[in-house]
């Protein structure tokens, strides 16, 4: 286990060189300089902020050495300031975290509480109407584009029934309400898209719990867990949920980029002040550092989240946990 | 002696797609009560779905068309789904062909056998997982706390056909039916474990339906010998006549294959 | 063939939006991009079988020119994801050492950027023409057709009829495309079918977000734009771009699935 982990750590190593090393490339693809081509794509760049700007890249220095400077700042979490505002970029990013991650824990916490009971309640009787009908439904909503079924759901729960806000976190008296009155606002707002934002997830998910669990169910001890007189419930939820469930973990870490980048679109059709806007927004005001920085932190929190995967799948499952 | 295991006319049948295949077609088997019974036969002959059929554990896609299944004077095939499993692993238990495969990876062992022990008795937990290193024990485990605590994938195939024998124990079965227990350990280890069996089985006075292709097996343990071919009993018979005078063109076959491997 | 419903249905989908895709100039009722001041907003009738957009034009019409940029994205962004996966696939698979830990390890590096994070960056300082958002999602999605290659030829490898051939000293381009990648051509086949799926429903979003293909050339996504406002007003704007998307990705799918069959594989 702890040789695993090693392992891993060090892993990670080439993986961080890679992802600056493509990242400032991107910072360097377009042709000219970043500081030019902002010029000439956003007037409202004056000359201060271009220089303010070459000193933020060392554009004067060779390339080695502006990568090394960027890396410098990188490691001390210093991505510039915004054009739009001249905030510094990691302070917006902060703020924005919350309603992302708010949203994000919600959705996979429905993910999981849905997604399992379904896979699970589908690869019991494979081929039987529930199944069926489960499948039909996980298809449409694996094949909808997740934006179109926001534009849908807004239609009819926000526009024909009046039931949910269609958009904003919170109302605009919100300031006035008092506590059960708050959390009931801010559940509403947020119920679409946490639902829209857990689609994708909960279609993949069921999808990959049946199969594994129809695997499972197939496997000897299973026989062996029915030979020992174990009733069926008890059979399918702790001998074979034990084994079927576990994969799932490594599943979650993997589903994290998607998360984030979907997290752009429906944070923007619900006009939620979350990273994903965030991100839009930067990119059409064309905000250099901003953007730069939430590829960066994308990119490492997708590898942070695969390793903690990694590592809390070797402790779950005892196969590795304790390997000779 | 009554017997303790009547089978008739056993038929059993298996969906493949569109297609039946008859796995077992009108098997006959008696088993007495303390005996060792060796079912034999080349491997398709049906003997593992026989063994399967006596508690009805067939595979979703079997099922049993016809026949008569009687264990200890009751009708196995007439039982509802919770009298079956007081007779599952209380009064019949199995042992299979690989035991790493059939033991769960993610639960230890001592739980595992735990288990079986609190299904049927009235135990803690505690006390539970006591009876199992005890149950360990008995199946010459050394250190038997230490392997209750380890995962089948930390252990020999050997251990694990050992803790596998001591969980199907837990609960004093009166038929312990060993589906192929030896055919993937090593020879060595394959007799270490059939001396195991006909110890414990002395000593607990269960009876014993052992599953296997190879006769010499039914030569060292077997009381009687029934040989299947193409889903029948084609012959039984006591062991010693088996082998002097047999009467089934395939256990001539069977007994002429055992004698040639016994050669080299 | 016959028997398999799933690759049936969804050539047939796919099959039908092809042809509206090539003869769209020939079979659409009227031009996609002339304004009509006279016929705003209007639900479907016999004159506008889908209605017409806040600018009057015939949103059948759009939808349909819409099918040509859609599937000439996802074709052509997978064939360029599928092309990268073949060449570093086979070449990582093949060589193995130093060669696949540097190809390899270059993937999982890709793969730790959000897809649509590297997208919208590229396009932030980019024009997105029709071509670059090709390509950009060609570039950003040729990893996971890469490992599948690789995995392919590794398991091949170890096959007797390739060391046969290496044993009469064949050269190593000619036992990569003789032998591996036809033999892992069917898993492939099926990934660059997903692949596609997956590239429309990126080059809809894209759109719909405004940073992909650019008014006035209609893309489903960029129809979909208008539907926000003109929600709880016009139903057919939502509904029917999506429904295009939607069916358009099942067809993909249902080919995917069809295709696992026929190679005999799930």
């Amino acid at each position: 286990m702890i040789s695993y982990i090693v392992r891993r750590l060090l892993g990670i190593i080439p993986l961080l060189l890679g992802i600056t090393i493509i990242s400032f490339a991107i910072i360097h693809l377009a042709p000219g300089k970043p500081t030019v081509l902002q010029e000439s794509m956003n007037p409202k760049v004056s000359l201060e902020v271009q220089q303010r700007l070459e000193k933020l890249y060392g554009l004067d220095k060779p390339l080695y050495a502006q990568y090394l400077h960027w890396i410098k700042m990188l490691a001390r979490f210093d991505f510039g300031r915004s054009y739009g505002d001249g905030r510094p970029v990691l302070d917006k990013i902060l703020e924005r975290i919350p309603v992302t991650l708010t949203i994000n824990v919600l959705s996979i916490l429905l993910i999981l509480l849905v997604a399992i009971p379904l896979g699970v309640r589908c690869a019991l009787k494979p081929g039987s109407l529930f199944d069926t009908a489960a499948t039909v439904i996980v298809f449409l909503f694996f094949a909808a584009p997740t934006f179109w079924l926001a534009l849908l759901l807004m239609q009819l729960f926000g526009i024909q029934l009046h039931w949910l806000p269609i958009s904003g976190i919170k109302s605009l008296d919100f300031e006035y309400f008092s506590f059960p009155q708050k959390a009931l606002d801010l559940i509403s707002h947020l119920a679409l898209p946490v639902f829209v934002s857990a689609i994708g997830g909960l279609a993949g998910i069921s999808r990959y719990m049946r199969s594994n669990m129809i695997d499972t169910l197939n496997q000897p001890y299973i026989y062996t867990a029915r030979a020992k007189g174990l009733s069926e419930r008890k059979v399918v939820y702790t001998h074979a949920m034990r084994n079927a469930v576990l994969p799932i973990v490594t599943i979650l870490g993997l589903s994290l980029p998607g998360l984030l980048g979907g997290s752009v679109i429906f944070e923007s059709i619900f006009a939620l002040p979350g990273i994903g806007r965030l991100f839009y927004e930067a990119v059409m005001m064309r905000d250099y550092p901003l953007i730069m920085a939430e590829v960066v932190l994308g990119a490492l929190l997708t590898m942070a989240g695969n390793l903690v995967a990694d590592i809390s799948y070797a402790y779950v499952d005892p196969r590795i946990r304790y390997k000779k | 002696m009554d017997n303790l295991l009547e089978i008739r006319n056993l038929k059993v049948q298996f969906f493949l797609g569109s297609r039946t295949f008859a796995a077992v077609n009108g098997a006959d088997l008696d088993i007495r009560g303390g005996e060792t019974l060796v079912l034999a036969g080349e491997s398709g002959s049906g003997k593992t779905v026989t063994a399967l059929s006596i508690t009805r554990m067939l595979p979703p896609n079997g099922a049993i068309l016809e026949g008569r299944i009687r264990f200890n004077g009751e009708d196995v095939l007439a039982m509802d789904e919770e009298s079956l499993r007081g007779v599952r692993g209380k009064e019949i238990a199995y042992i299979f062909q690989e035991p790493a495969s059939y033991l769960n990876p993610v639960i230890t062992v001592g739980d595992q056998i735990a288990e079986a022990v609190m299904l049927h008795q009235r135990k803690t937990k505690q006390e539970a997982g006591r009876e199992a290193e005890r149950l360990l024990g008995l199946v010459k485990i050394e250190d038997p706390r230490r392997v209750s605590l380890d995962y089948p994938h930390q252990l020999s195939g050997g251990m694990n056909q050992r803790a596998f024998i001591a969980m199907s124990l837990a609960c004093r079965p009166r038929l312990l039916i060993a589906d192929e227990p030896t055919t993937s350990l090593d020879v060595t280890i394959e007799a270490q474990i059939l001396a195991l069996l006909m110890e414990l089985k002395a000593a607990l006075g269960f009876s014993l339906l052992f599953i296997t292709h190879n006769l010499s097996i039914a030569k060292r343990i077997a009381d009687r010998v029934c040989v299947m071919y193409r889903g029948k009993v084609v012959e039984t018979a006591a062991t010693s006549e088996l082998f002097t005078s047999p009467r089934h063109f395939h256990t001539k076959e069977l007994i002429a294959a055992y004698e040639k491997i016994g050669r080299i | 063939m016959m028997k398999n419903k799933p690759l049936a249905a969804g050539l047939a989908v796919i099959g039908l939006f092809t042809l509206i895709a090539l003869f769209a100039p020939l079979i659409s009722p009227y031009d996609p991009s002339v304004i009509d001041q006279n016929h705003l907003l209007e639900a479907p009738s016999r004159a506008h079988p889908l209605g017409t957009d806040g600018l009057g034009r015939d949103l059948a019409s759009r939808i349909m020119f819409g099918a040509r940029i859609s599937l000439s994205i996802g074709l052509i962004a997978v064939g360029i994801a599928t092309a990268l996966g073949l060449l570093f696939g086979s070449v990582a698979g093949f060589y193995g050492g130093a060669l696949d830990g540097v190809i390899m390890r270059f993937a999982d590096i890709m793969l730790c950027f959000p897809t649509f994070f590297l997208i919208l960056a590229v396009v932030a300082f980019m024009e997105s023409s029709i071509f670059n958002i090709m390509a950009i999602i060609g570039l950003t999605s040729w990893m996971g057709p890469s490992r599948l290659i690789r995995g392919e030829i590794l398991s091949l490898k170890e096959r007797e009829f390739i060391q046969a051939e290496r044993a009469i000293g064949a050269s190593n381009g000619r036992i990569i495309f003789k032998h591996l990648v036809p033999n892992a051509i069917g898993p492939v086949l099926v990934n660059a079918t997903l692949g596609i799926a997956g590239a429309i429903l990126l080059e809809s979003g894209l759109s719909f977000l405004g940073l992909g293909v650019q008014p006035p050339t209609p893309s489903w996504g960029n129809i979909l734009i208008e539907s926000k406002s003109t929600l709880g007003v016009a139903w057919w704007i939502t509904v029917f771009p999506g429904l295009a998307i939607l069916l358009t990705i099942l067809g993909f799918n249902f080919i995917a699935e069809g295709l696992k069959k026929v190679f005999g594989y799930n």
